[in-house]
């Protein structure tokens, strides 16, 4: 299993594209709101509803929790799996980070004007890279960290991106559309790499969303490739400059781990790879956990 | 505060009785993109309690049947993915959607949180209550289908899929992955989802008699004596007390995800006599 197994079309105009989207959205205003919500806070952490605007003018939720005790405080931006939705997170900001957990377009609290569904989401408007779903969708990760900053009590030298499947792919992007403020990145078993590649070697769900697309479209397969090497995590990998920690199963059925050997070959930064005999897409979970706490807590200065 | 045998067989009872009072009217709709040679894929929908329409991703094999059939009852979460195409081989399969979640979610959308405390200060009112309508509907709907070898059904989930195999015995196989509603309303200081249920009492304490009323309800242990199916439960997300009410088999997890999938998956498939499938597998494509 290495790199080889895996073929991305890396378009021409790539960074183009990526440099144009935001420099796009840096023209709507973020108007962020946190509103303290009482009945999820506790004497530990405060809670609060967070929204602000993002890509085409969409309002986006997520859920900050912080510590009580007085900052600066890290960032920690979570960032969720394909179908779950986000978590309060309480228990990271018990070990003292100032968590955010993102719910991009699509995701119940953020659905009001985008809703593809899921299954959906992966092959919404796949035929056009201009309008894939994913454009907002990665964007809308970028504008958390940004509303995160907006916080007096964060430190804004110190972000770092957490998450796992889906997670994993917006840690990857998000670390490679902000090179200059993501301080380290944690990805579990990384989605959104080697699509194509994917949806061959799995019929798991997600990517089992291609093949039951290319059904029904069979004369698009040359489109959507096109299409999603402008989204693929392994042609985001090089533009990363924090340290990185990607961790996989070896038996990955839902992210096939060709794809996670390929888009950790794919960075330049600094970076370890984990890899779990016997896993899935719990990527080794439960050893894996207490590596990523410390990978974070030790690049962005919390106290274990 | 407790709930007698009787109160609880009161409770479930009138569910039973609300079902059998409103036909399901199924709807089944055939969706190409999720057919191929080996099985047809469909949409369905029916009428649960309330009255509620409620979804359900169906797969039939192709060739002769009667077939061997998993129900899948609904993950916590606004999403449940349709059934794995490796399942969709071997069996007639049906995952629902219950009320609340996306393809059900109208005119009722569960909040993530807020699912699993919603109504929970009255037994008559919590959410669950038609959410275990809508399981024990699906269960109907399956075990009555043609295709279907009714010698040989399944069902795998939480604590819906303990009590829908108490509530209908149509199952031969049960697989237990975890209880929800009963260990999460023990642990004080669980992590989400289970948190759920310390954040209401934060803001509500009056209510921990009424609420550990109503899950008194939906306590796995005082149904597991109905399941007549074969059990195989997953230590640690299920109590060894309940498994031992079960008669269960136990499987202890290896924390490895796709060798403990596998095991799952081998332990149906050599119950109903089909070959059994890792979904990891280079042969896939």
């Amino acid at each position: 299993m290495t790199q080889v197994d895996v073929n991305v079309f890396r378009p021409d105009d790539f960074d183009d594209f990526w440099d144009s989207t935001l420099k796009r959205v840096a023209k709507v205003p973020l108007r962020p709101s946190f509103e303290y919500v009482t009945e999820r806070s506790t004497d530990d952490v405060a809670v609060f509803d967070v929204h602000y605007d993002s890509w085409d003018g969409v309002r986006i939720s997520g859920w900050y929790a912080v510590p009580r005790e007085a900052g600066p405080h890290p960032a920690l931006m979570l960032v969720p799996g394909y179908i779950s939705e986000p978590v309060i997170p309480r228990s990271w900001a018990r070990k003292g980070y100032a968590a955010f957990a993102v719910a991009p377009r699509g995701k119940l609290r953020s659905n009001q004007r985008f809703n593809p569904g899921y299954p959906g989401l992966l092959v919404d408007n796949i035929a056009d890279p201009n309008t894939y779903a994913y454009r907002g969708f990665y964007v809308d990760a970028v504008r958390a960290v940004d509303a995160v900053l907006t916080r007096p009590e964060v430190d804004a030298d110190r972000v770092g991106v957490h998450g796992s499947s889906q997670g994993g792919a917006l840690t990857i992007t998000t670390a490679a559309l902000l090179p200059d403020v993501v301080t380290c990145g944690a990805a579990g078993a990384p989605y959104l790499c080697g699509f194509m590649d994917s949806a061959k070697l799995t019929h798991s769900y997600p990517y089992e969303e291609i093949n039951e697309y290319l059904r029904d479209h069979p004369d698009h397969e040359q489109r959507v490739a096109e299409t999603v090497g402008y989204y693929d995590g392994i042609n985001f990998a090089p533009n990363i400059q924090a340290p990185m920690l990607v961790y996989i199963g070896l038996e990955d059925d839902v992210c096939p781990p060709e794809t996670g050997f390929a888009v950790h070959e794919a960075m330049k930064c600094e970076k370890e790879l984990l890899t779990y005999e016997r896993c899935g897409h719990d990527a080794g979970n439960h050893w894996a956990m207490e590596k990523v706490e410390a990978f974070l807590a030790g690049h962005l200065g919390v106290a274990r | 505060m407790t709930v007698t045998d009787s109160e609880l067989d009161e409770y479930w009872n009138a569910v039973d009785a609300e079902l059998a009072a409103l036909p399901a009217r199924p709807v089944r709709d055939r969706i190409p993109r999720r057919c191929t040679a080996d099985f047809t894929g469909y949409e369905v929908r029916l009428t649960s309690i309330g009255p509620y329409r409620i979804f359900g991703y169906l797969s039939v094999p192709t060739g002769e049947g009667p077939f061997p059939a998993l129900l899948t009852t609904p993950r916590y979460g606004s999403v449940n993915n349709p059934p794995h195409y490796n399942d969709r081989l071997r069996y007639v399969t049906l995952t629902i959607a219950h009320r609340g979640q996306r393809t059900a979610d109208s005119p009722y959308a569960a909040a993530y949180p807020g699912l699993l405390t919603d109504g929970i200060a009255d037994p008559a009112g919590y959410v669950y209550r038609g959410i275990v309508a809508d399981c024990l509907r699906a269960a109907e709907y399956l075990a009555a289908l043609p295709e279907v070898d009714a010698s040989r059904v399944a069902v795998v989930g939480d604590d819906l899929a303990l009590i829908t195999a108490a509530r209908r015995p149509v199952f031969a196989a049960l697989q237990l992955t975890g209880t929800l509603l009963q260990r999460g309303a023990e642990q004080a200081d669980a992590d989400y989802p289970a948190a759920e249920f310390g954040d209401h009492l934060r803001a509500h304490p009056g209510d921990a008699d009424a609420v550990r009323r109503t899950l008194a309800f939906f306590d796995a242990g005082r149904h597991a004596a109905a399941v007549t199916a074969a059990a195989r439960v997953e230590i640690p997300g299920v109590p060894t007390t309940l498994a031992e009410r079960l008669g269960a088999e136990r499987y202890t997890l290896t924390r490895h995800g796709q060798a403990d999938n596998d095991a799952a998956d081998a332990w149906l498939a050599a119950r109903f006599g089909v070959p059994a499938m890792s979904r990891f597998s280079r042969a896939a494509s």
